[in-house]
């Protein structure tokens, strides 16, 4: 089964190979994406807003949000329900429990389990589909995109695992060493080695320091109580939204989530809020990491705001403009002058104030003072001389285009929401594109004025301590 | 942060190599992508056009095109002394034309918001392209002058050789891709196109090959002799055809290659327990399987995958269910049959485990292989593998990219179109002793090829 569409709202890459800058993925406008639907009225629920084709609603007994977009083009539909807890509403001794409980998730109940033939994992294998679960930062997903005639099936699967869980220590045992291997596993990546370094010298005090995957000894040793007492306090309906995308009708749609979500009580003590915010750097940061490899990294993170600040929209713009493609700004001034093979730089998409990450793989023969100085040669051009309309226009017709070609099927689409919900705005969907067709070439210079500053930098080095030499 | 979500379900256990990316995936998908109510073969249009194989197909997606194609020009019709000649001829074509530099182009696809790749595999140069509907024709024109007249600038050609080396050896680092280089030496003869050259020796005919060679090459095998094209999406075929035609005219060549003799599962002399040592790794990246010698269309091959698929695919599948979930020795494991688009395939086991983990990890993998080999699977099995089959089916509506995909793999699979109509039919007729008996047939445990790369235990 592979995992898609996990990333934030806006990746660009800049490759040094044929294939362009963009993740695109072929898309479809679909009528409904350009045109609401009325609402409905259903019992148990209250209507909140239609923005799009999107409507909202909430469950009035139990505070559940419920998002709808019907779409009739197949006989198929995605199910998604996002609990608002990821890795920042970790501590010390947690961390890493939030993915570690979205793995027990799949561990069974009184209702449905492996020994009765009733698992999810079986019944969604027998009917077919895409199904998975992921964790991130702020957010975790459920979903399964399926067959209309299963959306009950399923939906009574997943309600029922929000507040039925198991959560046995038999179950903890061999599942721990799994995610032990999930984290093994990515400790073997130069850049994503790199990446959790950096990512923790630029949070001091903010839980965005550590990574969703967590440290080692907290995987290891995490206990089933703690794990337990993780799931009491974020696994309810009013820290849930659920997502319904596809071939169903909205009022039975919403009397399927009353029948199995609505005798679910709200949580009985406020969900928690994370209120640390991370203090003001004073300075430039460096890291170092110096491991058996092949060739050098050169990463750089700057201190941005959260997705829902109105200058995510130009940061997104200047990125592009940095790194994606044959024209710009990076690819001209590194990989085409080999010393890099591809040099990428996303924006960070959360729901708290994040980085803007550059990360640059070292061509053979090339230093990384050579590379973190082109970096930053290009990066200074960008703050003192400005961008062009051109590269604007550019930047904006790839982005357009990415975004249009993401909401290519029903999963792509809630796949997509579901970080706007993780962002705290799901109307993100929506408006972040309108907001972006906007971006002037004086915003784009303006932002990297603002956020591209040293002093609010982290620079790290992966240094390779194998010779370079062919195997 | 730039740091990925985690998931529960892992990603593919061992992703292919190099040359291999876009074969092996889209073996694994391609039948995921279809829509229930496909009618392929009645609803596309095939015709030759100036030498050319194309099928354009409309759908009612709103706008948007992908474009997929195939050339006979992959790295098996690299010369044995020059492993990376296909490589680098393919790796020339989007740097610049006659007509124009490679930033111009590049310029012209980014504010269109369209792509264009090209990228070498074993068998074949493989196209990929998207665009909105009214770029189509900008889009294939760029296709056609990039297949057609490549500038091969010298200094881009310097410049190539440099990254190709760079990104090569950055692969050289990761256990998925050094597990399955090992491998397919471990389970392919000299000449089977699916058979990886050494890096040392690609590294090696990287730097020397020259660009007459390169020139050379292009003259020979690119040509409308094996060029397959697939349209789909919202299209309006008259046009697209004129198009096609026009921006295609006059272009002679290309070459379809020999038919190579199957491999014979055991008949490489490799070592059947190999380890590819790598320091300070994490994680060890396994392989376990074998030369199947068959190809996808056979009349065995929709059999075995069943089969194979109640061994190893998804959490049901009994590799997850023991390994990873019962005894929590792996994130990823799965069982595959890879390799068989153009030619004779393999059928692998792929895993990851921590060296501390191996050998329980291995040691458990080997009694669910030996229980699956011995018993075959259970009517159950069978019967939840064809309703998940057929819903997956229904369910995975066509994007354009899965469509086209699976329609370039269906020609380069030498099958009809109709053979996608007739997918869910042909597997709701499989019975238990067709998928045990293509089981117990094609594969032998006995001659399968273990290699393990990482910091193994014990090894140097």
């Amino acid at each position: 089964m592979h995992v898609s569409l996990l990333r934030p709202r806006f990746v660009t890459l800049a490759l040094a190979s044929a294939t362009l800058a963009l993740s695109l993925s072929p898309g479809r406008l679909r009528a409904a994406e350009k045109s609401a639907t009325a609402p409905v009225k259903a019992d148990g629920f209250a209507f909140v807003k239609t923005v799009g084709a999107i409507s909202e609603y909430r469950l009035t007994a139990n505070g559940l949000a419920v998002l709808l977009l019907p779409e009739h083009s197949a006989p198929v539909v995605t199910f998604m329900v996002t609990y608002r807890v990821g890795s920042r509403n970790e501590v010390t001794g947690t961390t890493g429990a939030t993915h570690l409980l979205e793995h027990l998730m799949f561990k069974g109940s009184d209702a449905f389990n492996r020994t009765k033939g009733t698992s999810s994992d079986q019944f969604l294998e027998r009917v077919g589909g895409n199904y998975n679960a992921t964790t991130y930062l702020d957010r975790t997903n459920y979903y399964a995109e399926i067959g209309n005639e299963h959306l009950e099936g399923y939906i009574a699967i997943e309600a029922d695992r929000m507040r039925n869980l198991w959560l046995r220590e038999e179950d903890r045992r061999p599942e721990m060493t799994v995610v032990r291997n999930e984290f093994e596993i990515g400790e073997n990546d130069p850049e994503q080695a790199l990446d959790k370094e950096i990512t923790a010298a630029a949070f001091q005090a903010h839980p965005y320091h550590h990574s969703t995957i967590g440290w080692r000894s907290d995987i290891e040793k995490v206990s089933i109580e703690k794990l337990r007492e993780f799931y009491d306090t974020f696994y309810w309906p009013d820290n849930a939204t659920v997502t319904i995308v596809g071939d169903f009708d909205p009022a039975a749609g919403l009397a399927l989530v009353k029948k199995y979500y609505g005798a679910i009580p709200r949580a009985p003590k406020p969900i928690p809020q994370v209120y640390t915010e991370e203090p003001a750097q004073s300075g430039p940061r460096r890291v170092t990491i110096r491991r058996a490899g092949e060739l050098g990294v050169v990463g750089l993170a700057y201190k941005t705001p959260a997705a829902r600040h109105a200058d995510i929209p130009a940061l997104n713009v200047l990125a592009s403009i940095l790194s994606s493609g044959k024209t710009s700004r990076f690819y001209r001034a590194l990989t085409d002058r080999n010393l890099t093979l591809n040099v990428s730089a996303n924006t960070g998409y959360f729901h708290d104030p994040s980085l803007l990450n550059i990360y640059a793989n070292l061509a053979p023969g090339a230093t990384h003072e050579q590379v973190e100085k082109a970096l930053l040669v290009e990066i200074d051009l960008v703050k003192t001389a400005g961008v062009t309309a051109a590269e604007v226009a550019t930047a904006l017709g790839k982005i357009k285009a990415a975004t249009a070609y993401k909401r290519d099927g029903y999963f792509s689409i809630a796949g997509n929401l579901n970080e706007d919900i993780a962002a705290g705005d799901w109307t993100l969907y929506y408006t972040l594109d309108s907001a972006i067709a906007k971006v002037t070439t004086a915003d784009v210079a303006r932002v990297a004025n603002l956020y591209l500053d040293l002093n609010q930098s982290v620079t790290g080095w992966f240094i390779p301590l194998t010779p370079p030499a062919a195997k | 942060m730039k740091f990925l979500p985690f998931s529960r379900a892992p990603r593919l256990a061992v992703s292919p190599s190099r040359t291999r990316a876009a074969l092996l995936a889209f073996v694994l998908l391609s039948w995921s992508t279809l829509p229930s109510h496909a009618q392929v073969a009645k609803n596309a249009v095939r015709e030759k056009i100036g030498g050319i194989d194309l099928v354009i197909l409309k759908t009612g997606v709103k706008d948007v095109v992908t474009v997929r194609g195939s050339l006979a020009a992959g790295d098996a019709l690299s010369p044995d002394t020059s492993p990376a000649l296909a490589d680098l001829t393919g790796g020339m074509l989007d740097r610049g034309t006659t007509k124009q530099d490679k930033f111009a182009i590049a310029q012209l696809l980014g504010s269109a918001g369209a792509t264009i790749s090209f990228s070498t595999g074993p068998s074949a140069l493989n196209i990929s392209a998207r665009c909105l509907r009214a770029d189509l024709p900008l889009v294939i024109g760029l296709i056609a002058e990039q297949l057609r007249s490549p500038a091969f600038s010298p200094e881009e050609f310097a410049k190539l050789k440099k990254q190709f080396a760079g990104n090569y050896r950055r692969q050289l680092d990761e256990t998925d891709f050094r597990a399955d280089d090992s491998f397919t030496r471990a389970v392919y003869p000299v000449g089977h196109p699916n058979r990886q050259a050494p890096s040392a020796e690609i590294l090696a005919s990287a730097e020397k090959i020259t660009l007459d060679e390169v020139k050379a090459f292009h003259a020979k095998y690119y040509g409308p002799a094996t060029f397959r094209l697939v349209l789909v999406g919202d299209i309006d075929a008259a046009s697209a055809k004129h198009e096609i035609t026009k921006v295609f005219a006059g272009w002679t060549g290309g070459v379809r290659p020999p038919t190579p003799a199957p491999a014979k599962p055991g008949a490489v002399d490799a070592a059947r327990d190999q380890n590819v040592f790598m320091p300070e790794k994490t994680n060890i990246s396994m392989i376990w399987g074998q030369a199947t010698g068959l190809r996808y269309g056979d009349t065995d091959t929709l059999a075995l995958r069943v089969g194979t698929a109640a061994l190893g695919s998804g959490f049901t599948g009994r590799l997850m269910a023991n390994v990873r979930d019962k005894e929590g020795l792996t994130y990823g494991i799965g069982s595959y049959v890879a390799g068989d688009t153009f030619v004779d395939g393999d059928w692998r086991i792929t895993a990851n485990f921590a060296p501390e983990m191996l050998a329980k990890g291995l040691a458990s993998t080997q009694r669910q292989l030996t229980e699956w080999h011995t018993q075959g699977i259970t009517d159950d099995e069978l019967a939840q593998r064809k309703t998940g089959l057929a819903g997956t089916f229904k369910v995975a509506l066509s994007t354009t990219s899965g469509m086209a995909g699976t329609i370039l793999a269906t020609l380069n699979r030498d099958l009809e179109l109709s053979f996608i109509d007739q997918y869910p039919a042909r597997i709701g007729a499989l019975t238990k002793a067709q998928v045990n008996g293509a089981i117990k047939q094609h594969l032998d445990p006995e001659k399968m090829v273990l290699v393990k790369a990482g910091t193994v235990p014990g090894a140097k």
